[in-house]
């Protein structure tokens, strides 16, 4: 699966972006040239060879807070997804073969977690739990589990149902055998669709709830933290919210893309989209040169 | 080359069919939906629908939480409850007691009586009578009503005798700062009849100032009319006020450009913002001061050594630096320098030394690094930040904590290390209690209080404000008051308003807005 998504451009793009700023994150602290707290004497400088993105209000090189502050952001998402992977997807796939009571009850604790308001309810937590960003992205990754819960309900039942997963259950297959051997193939391709997906929409509650100086405790620089402190001193730097919201949104971005990717080559149609493309691939080479004159 | 124009076919009406008129109409209602609130806040300036009336569309950072003025203390937001309540006095452009619901006031012979004679005829907006009963209830309910801010700046007051329009008020001790005290800061009366329902007062106050609320949305608006028996109504000549609660600092100075406002409260950050927009900067002169509070009951703060270590750590022009863009100064009082109250003898008693300020940790027996604070604040503050900076760089780790119940343990003093800024006092001594005093609720270290202090600011209390050595005592007074080991002081700034040109200018008067005489778009 992951030589057909590479396969595409878009792509590429995608997971080339996704791997700068996975570097960033593990290696951020150590690229800063500056200290990302240390206050200099220049509050509210313009970029130059010292601190090539300026300095923020209290004098500290912006782009060493950016680089220390990556890694926050990319772990608070990662936190949100992997939460959300794991709380939902086994009961998801068990909702089809454990009963209708555990059925029942888990559609309806679905149906009550995607009716609550993930941000408001990462605020709530964090005023009754104290400001911490683990807590808060731990909260918001079992509120956004239904989602995970839905498509791998959705991708095992459609397997479920299917006449070699009846013969086998009739032939006395165990359920646990039947989710290794046949489910899981089936609900993978979907839930790392939605893993990327999640990845991307962690990266905005996390840059959502830092902006608000949730999860956060200053000085510790976030990307949303660092937009925040920038539009107070928006006539003194204008220029100066640009990088970490291209920051954000390209990283959404990526994740996005990836996911539209994954959902691309997965499955049967994606099977068929890349054979369809590796013929077009090859169709050049068997027609020969064009005639002179050019093409008719 | 003919220069002749190209002969045009007249160009025939475009034919409409019913669809295109549906769609047309449409379109119109929506432009019509959407353009209307945008233009009408445009053409604004203050001016109202009508063309005639003058609007004060003021946004305040400071939108009262509490509309009962027992409830909301002393504090910054009184500037914005004085639009709905007057009070026995108020201050002038130098900071001293004037007449407001009184017309005048005078000691007894021993000072420890004082009798306000309250102008006749007033009544309140909901029609009961501005008397010497509604004075006695006033006070009597601030210093006796549960949840009251005001209970501890009225501990000289023991009762008050009402007598038609005279408010007799007896002292346990002489004291001449009672009309400085009972101004818009501390005593902003409210209707007795209102005021029998606190609950119902905080939501819908009822007072006898410039101004009556017709809307209240709590947390975001106010709407008010001018209060036609007002004192003086002849001077408030503005009509009417939409009170809104400031959105974030950064979106203040648009507002007022696109006439959503035509006043605002500004950070000093968004001041050079405003005078490029083309807008008025109002610097008013306050008794405003910031400082870092220390809790002596509590370690490591209960080693002196310590104490004088964090002292000597402080660098305050940092603060003035970084935060106030050139409106600020340093100050190691509570009180700006110049302010009567300002103690030049004390001034710099603690120069920014990080090299001693180390040698008195390592003496207390501290390596960098072994003391570690929580300093608790309720918002998020550049302040922490550079305390934080600065004392890392003498081995004081210290982590910020935003804590938004903040004020249950501060005010219960509860806190080991906290940020603090006083927009003063009208009365000095008032300012200097309320720090220094065993029961001041700015010092975080009660019932701690310096040696000396009561006695000097008994000494004041009991020196008419007139008095040729008035300003020697009362600086002695701040002096005591700067033993405390519970306070450092950092620095000082003015209040900023940015305000559209439509708003004339306003009276300079020390930290209070006073609307007498303002006029918006000529009106």
């Amino acid at each position: 699966m992951l030589r057909r998504v590479l396969a595409l451009p878009s792509a590429r793009i995608a997971v080339a972006v996704l791997a700068v700023i996975a570097l960033l994150a593990a290696l951020g602290p150590l690229l800063a040239p500056h200290d990302p707290l240390a206050t200099g004497d220049h509050p509210l400088g313009a970029a130059s060879g010292t601190h090539w993105l300026g300095t923020d209000y209290l004098g500290r090189d912006m782009l060493s807070r950016l680089l220390d502050g990556s890694r926050v952001s990319v772990l608070g998402s990662l936190e949100v997804a992997l939460t959300a992977l794991a709380v939902g997807v086994v009961p998801g796939i068990l909702s089809v073969y454990l009963g209708r009571a555990f059925e029942w009850i888990t559609l309806r604790l679905a149906d009550t977690l995607v009716a609550l308001p993930f941000l408001l309810f990462a605020v709530a937590v964090v005023a009754l739990l104290g400001n911490g960003i683990t807590q808060a992205m731990l909260v918001t990754g079992v509120l956004v589990s239904p989602l995970f819960y839905r498509v791998s309900r959705a991708a095992t039942l459609a397997v479920a149902r299917s006449p070699y997963v009846e013969a086998a259950v009739i032939g006395g297959a165990s359920i646990g055998w039947v989710v290794r051997r046949h489910v899981w193939a089936k609900v993978l391709p979907p839930v790392a669709v939605a893993l990327a997906q999640t990845v991307g929409v962690g990266f905005v509650i996390v840059s959502s709830l830092t902006f608000l100086g949730i999860g956060v405790q200053p000085p510790a620089p976030t990307w949303g933290g660092l937009l925040a402190s920038d539009l107070g001193y928006l006539s003194q730097r204008p220029w100066a919210p640009v990088t970490p919201a291209l920051l954000i949104m390209v990283t959404v971005w990526a994740c996005n893309v990836l996911a539209d990717a994954l959902r691309d080559v997965s499955g049967e149609a994606g099977r068929a989209l890349v054979l369809a493309r590796r013929a077009r691939d090859r169709r050049p080479a068997a027609a020969g040169p064009a005639p002179a004159g050019g093409a008719r | 080359m003919s220069g002749r124009l190209t002969p045009r076919r007249p160009v025939p009406a475009p034919h409409r069919t019913p669809r295109g008129r549906l769609r047309a109409a449409a379109l119109g209602t929506v432009l019509v939906a959407v353009l209307s609130p945008a233009l009408s806040a445009c053409a604004g300036d203050g001016t109202a629908a009508g063309g005639s009336a003058a609007a004060l569309k003021w946004a305040s950072s400071y939108f009262p939480t509490h509309w009962d003025p027992v409830v909301g203390g002393s504090g910054a937001q009184f500037r914005e409850l004085a639009l709905v309540y007057a009070s026995l006095t108020r201050t002038d452009a130098k900071g001293n007691a004037v007449p407001d619901l009184a017309e005048s006031w005078k000691y007894n012979s021993a000072g420890d009586q004082i009798t306000f004679h309250l102008r006749p005829g007033l009544k309140f907006s909901d029609g009961e009578p501005v008397d010497a009963t509604a004075v006695k209830a006033a006070i009597e309910r601030a210093k006796t009503q549960k949840d009251s801010a005001l209970f501890g700046d009225l501990t000289s007051i023991t009762k008050v005798d009402a007598e038609g329009l005279d408010a007799v008020v007896h002292l346990n001790q002489v004291d001449y700062q009672i009309p400085q005290l009972l101004g818009e800061r501390v005593l902003q009366i409210a209707s007795p009849k209102a005021a029998r329902s606190p609950a119902a007062l905080d939501q819908h106050p009822v007072g006898a100032g410039p101004f009556i609320v017709t809307q209240i949305v709590p947390g975001t608006k106010a709407v008010l009319k001018k209060n036609p028996d007002y004192w003086d109504a002849k001077d408030i000549h503005i009509d009417t006020v939409e009170l809104t609660s400031a959105p974030d600092a950064s979106t203040v100075v648009s507002g007022l450009q696109t006439g959503v406002y035509n006043f605002a409260d500004i950070e000093p950050s968004q001041a050079e913002a405003a005078k490029k927009a083309g807008l008025d900067v109002f610097v008013q002169p306050g008794f405003n001061a910031s400082n870092i509070s220390l809790n002596v009951n509590k370690a490591p703060f209960d080693d002196d050594r310590v104490v004088d270590a964090v002292r000597y750590a402080v660098d305050r022009q940092e603060f003035v630096d970084k935060l106030t863009f050139g409106y600020g100064e340093v100050t190691d009082q509570p009180f700006p320098k110049g302010y009567v109250a300002y103690d030049p003898a004390s001034a710099d008693a603690y120069p920014y030394d990080p090299a001693k300020a180390k040698e008195l940790l390592a003496q207390a027996g501290h390596k960098p690094g072994d003391i570690t604070l929580d300093l608790v604040i309720p918002t998020d503050d550049p302040q922490a930040e550079i305390v934080q900076s600065q004392l890392a760089k003498v081995g004081i780790k210290v982590t910020i904590k935003i804590e938004k119940n903040w004020a249950t343990p501060f005010f219960a003093k509860d806190l080991t290390f906290s940020l603090y800024s006083t927009t003063g006092r009208d009365s000095a001594v008032q300012t200097l209690t309320a720090h220094f005093g065993p029961h001041g609720p700015l010092n975080l270290s009660s019932p701690y209080e310096p040696a000396g202090f009561e006695a000097a600011v008994a000494k004041v209390r009991r020196t008419p404000l007139d008095a040729p050595d008035y300003a020697q005592v009362l600086q002695a007074a701040t002096r005591a008051g700067l033993r405390s080991k519970a306070l450092v002081f950092t620095f000082s700034q003015p209040n900023l308003f940015a305000k559209s040109r439509s708003v004339s200018g306003l009276p300079k008067n020390p930290a209070h807005i006073d609307w007498t005489g303002v006029t918006i778009g000529g009106h």
